[in-house]
């Protein structure tokens, strides 16, 4: 990008931001019912931003209240299709025009740097919204191929309200992912943001009413998992949830709705993803960008980071060589300085989780030090396939190594996982490349590079990396809709049409 | 960050007692103000309308909140009222509440100007962010010409400050609106012939100029509603109320009856500032007969008879 402006002009913009602070319901700002904050930090500096509203099941209900009416008066829901599209492609607009300030939110807020807020998360957020919205009247129902007395429609309605449970990691992007679909699908939602970031949630609602989208469909209740996800996720005249977050919490939202009104629930959930590099890969340079953007983008703080490297053992000293050159260049440190490619870890809490895994006996090939209590140095790891490194989801910029002779014992390795989010596998070999792409179980492989898809490709995974549904393409669409049948009858011969 | 003030109670609008010239008689205050405290209502109000704010400088009315403060002596909540026609004089008030460690302010309308609801909001945060204290609303479109209306609530909501609403407009579709659309702004009944709705409509908190005088009829209101949720005993107690009510809302003589009630119970109020003037005999006496009907029916029933 060449627009980036300078460390100073950042901090110059940050002392400006007008932080929003209450929860948004039924169209208009408001504080929790009970008066409670709770403060957001911003975890490079350790300063409070803001004491934002900590909202409780009374707050939940009322905006679940809200959100229902809006829902069955069809102010929104029974728009015309281009209706919607038309107010959501304003509403894109208003987040470009706003670009810069939300960039500069989501870097306060959450410790990602400036530079992949304005070159990754504040347009991919923009890109996200427009694709959905101009995908709404481009989505055709069906009629099925029934006999010449019948004909029976297959359409497509919206769920009703829905609870949006966002992750700390992308607070805008993950929020367009499951926003966008949703409300082109005519749905009204109750977001929770999560309690380390809320506060782009906060100003995005603002910017929804003043693109149209009417009051009560777009409501955002900040607060704790206990306090707002689990009534959203108990709530009886809550439709459906979509999660994104953590495999332990994804896991209770299937029992609230067990426990409860039987809601659809769409979870999206951790990963232990490996980048599997087999001896024919091609130009190692590029397979070491890849490996090495997959492991530390995000500070590594990414449900589909390639944190698992599988690699043969012909070609390892060679690549391990060429990573250790690349991860020298993503320089970490102040996250409003655009030089930086690795800023401050979410909260001290997750810094200290991150920190006990570099407690290790494993052989540190680069970096494992912690700086200031919030930043982490990009890390490379020769770790043991049993051990917690090679296992558990560290959520940091760490990048565990394991060695492997052969192309079955990668892909044994590469599914020895309880998650299946995301893989990559590096060769030269068509055969093998498909062959892994098909045996390893995750929901999106890519061969010879590290990425995710785009808008036009689903995204969620296998195993205990996902449940229920796809983030991203029209499929995204299908997880806010429910399928309906019309069936009629158009025999003329009364004994047949009731026989 | 400010504390959220939670406003359970009755809330007094107190009475600024005058000598014949108009000056202000501070040991009489001092005694109204404790006899507030000493009869059980739960917060003051320095600077309403009650207190006759419409003929009292922006010096004057600073110093009678610094005195009241002084004299409550943290024995119970204050609240500053900043209603004013000039926003300059809001805000100093505000300031001025916030340097004396006033417990909230009270925001109105500015009357006469008839803002927009955009314009009252913006005004609202102006005065707000002059104090950063808890902020009780006051709606009274009767005296100020506007409501403030859905875009309002909506708008001032951007102020984690703003935390109840005096309404007193009379509109029993507000009460319902303020219920069911702003649940998080505090309801307090500022109408007081609709108290018993109020109170229906959970509202917990009352500010009654009556309490001047009746503090023990209004907080058994109170107590009989908001706390046992004894409507039964409360409609009792507020059909008891009702004649006062008429005379004090349909007589167009308001300060001038609570300041006669506040004589009545052997305080000293004087006359009311110009333009007004103090009861004539016959107003006097129907006040009398009136209080006196009250507080004996009142009795028997916080009695239980």
């Amino acid at each position: 990008m060449t627009d980036l402006l300078t460390r100073d002009e950042y901090k110059a913009l940050a002392t400006k931001l007008t932080l929003p602070v209450n929860a948004f319901i039924d169209g208009s700002y408001r504080p929790a019912q009970s008066g409670k904050t709770f403060s957001s930090v911003n975890p490079a500096t350790g300063e409070t931003l803001a004491d934002i509203a900590a909202c409780g099941s009374e707050d939940v209900d009322f905006a679940v209240i809200k959100a229902r009416e809006a829902f069955e008066d069809g102010r929104w829901s029974k728009l015309p299709p281009g209706d919607r599209k038309d107010v959501l492609i304003r509403f894109a607009k208003l987040i470009t025009r706003n670009r810069r300030e939300l960039a500069v939110m989501e870097s306060l807020d959450s410790g990602k740097t400036i530079f992949d807020c304005e070159t990754v998360d504040v347009p991919e957020t923009i890109h996200c919204l427009k694709w959905h919205a101009e995908a709404i009247d481009k989505i055709y129902d069906q009629v099925s191929p029934a006999s010449d007395d019948h004909i029976a429609m297959i359409v497509r309605e919206p769920v009703g309200v829905v609870g949006l449970v966002l992750p700390w990691n992308f607070p805008l992007l993950m929020l367009a992912w499951k926003i966008g679909p949703a409300l082109a699908a005519g749905c009204s939602v109750i977001v929770k943001p999560a309690e380390e970031t809320s506060l782009t949630a906060l100003r995005l609602a603002e910017l929804a009413m003043e693109a149209g989208i009417p009051r009560g469909v777009f409501n955002v209740v900040p607060g704790t998992g206990p306090e707002v996800g689990e009534p959203l996720g108990r709530h009886m005249d809550v439709d459906m949830v979509s999660f994104t977050g953590s495999t332990e919490t994804g896991r209770r939202f299937l029992h609230y709705a067990a426990d409860s009104n039987l809601k659809e629930v769409v979870l999206e959930m951790g990963g232990k993803n490996p980048s599997v590099v087999l001896r024919d890969a091609e130009n190692l340079d590029r397979v070491a960008a890849h490996v090495v953007n997959g492991a530390f983008w995000n500070m590594g703080e990414n449900c589909s980071a390639s944190s698992r490297l599988i690699v043969e053992e012909e070609i390892k000293d060679a690549l391990m060589e060429r990573i250790l050159a690349h991860a020298r260049e993503w320089t970490l440190g102040d996250p409003l300085d655009p030089e930086h490619r690795v800023g401050a870890l979410v909260s001290s809490a997750h810094f200290q989780k991150v920190c006990s895994y570099l407690e290790t006996d494993a052989d540190v090939l680069m970096g494992g030090k912690s700086h200031d209590g919030a930043y982490v140095e990009p890390t490379v790891l020769e770790v043991d396939a049993s051990s917690a490194l090679a296992r558990e989801e560290i959520f940091g910029p760490v990048l565990s190594v394991l060695t492997v002779r052969g192309f079955d014992e990668a892909i044994a390795m590469a599914n020895a996982t309880d998650y299946g989010l995301a893989a990559s596998i590096f060769t030269s070999n068509t055969k093998k490349a498909l062959r892994g792409a098909r045996a390893i179980r995750a929901g999106t492989v890519t061969v010879n590079c590290f990425g995710e898809g785009d808008i036009t490709t689903p995204f969620g995974g296998y195993k205990q990396s996902g449940f229920g549904g796809r983030d991203n393409s029209l499929s995204a669409h299908d997880q806010y809709t429910q399928l309906k049948t019309i069936w009629v009858d158009l025999s003329d011969d009364e004994d047949e049409a009731v026989g | 960050m400010t504390p959220r003030l939670t406003f359970e109670g009755i809330y007094t609008p107190a009475v600024t007692p005058y000598d014949t010239d108009g000056n202000v008689v501070w040991d009489a205050l001092e005694k109204v103000i404790d006899h507030l405290v000493a009869s059980g209502v739960h917060g003051v109000i320095s600077g309403g309308s009650t207190g006759e704010n419409y003929t009292q400088t922006v010096e004057e009315r600073l110093e009678l909140a610094l005195f009241t403060k002084d004299k409550l002596a943290g024995r119970l909540p204050l609240i500053v009222g900043t209603g004013t026609m000039r926003t300059p004089d809001s805000i100093a008030l505000a300031e001025g509440a916030a340097k004396m460690d006033a417990e909230a302010i009270l925001v109105a309308t500015p009357p006469y100007a008839v803002p927009t609801e955009r314009e009252n909001a913006l005004n609202v945060l102006t005065i707000d962010r002059a104090a950063d204290l808890p902020v009780m609303l006051y709606n009274y479109p009767g005296r100020m010409g506007v409501n403030m209306g859905e875009e309002f609530l909506d708008r001032v909501g951007r102020s984690r400050n703003v935390c109840a609403i005096k309404e007193s407009s009379g509109d029993i579709n507000r009460v319902h609106l303020l219920a069911r659309d702003y649940p998080h702004i505090q309801m307090s009944c500022g109408m007081d012939d609709q108290a018993l709705e109020f109170f229906a409509w959970g509202a917990r908190s009352w500010v009654c100029a009556g309490s001047n005088f009746l503090p023990e009829e209004h907080v058994a209101l109170y107590k009989a509603c908001a706390v046992e949720g004894d409507f039964t005993k409360g409609r009792k107690i507020m059909s008891a109320m009702m004649p006062l009510m008429r005379v004090l809302e349909q007589g167009g003589k308001f300060i001038q009856c609570v300041k006669h009630g506040v004589e009545m119970s052997g305080l000293y109020a004087g006359p009311p500032r110009p333009p007004l003037k103090a009861l004539n005999k016959d107003d006097k006496r129907q006040l009398e007969q009136v209080v006196r009907v009250l507080k004996s029916t009142i009795a028997d029933i916080t009695a239980g008879a």
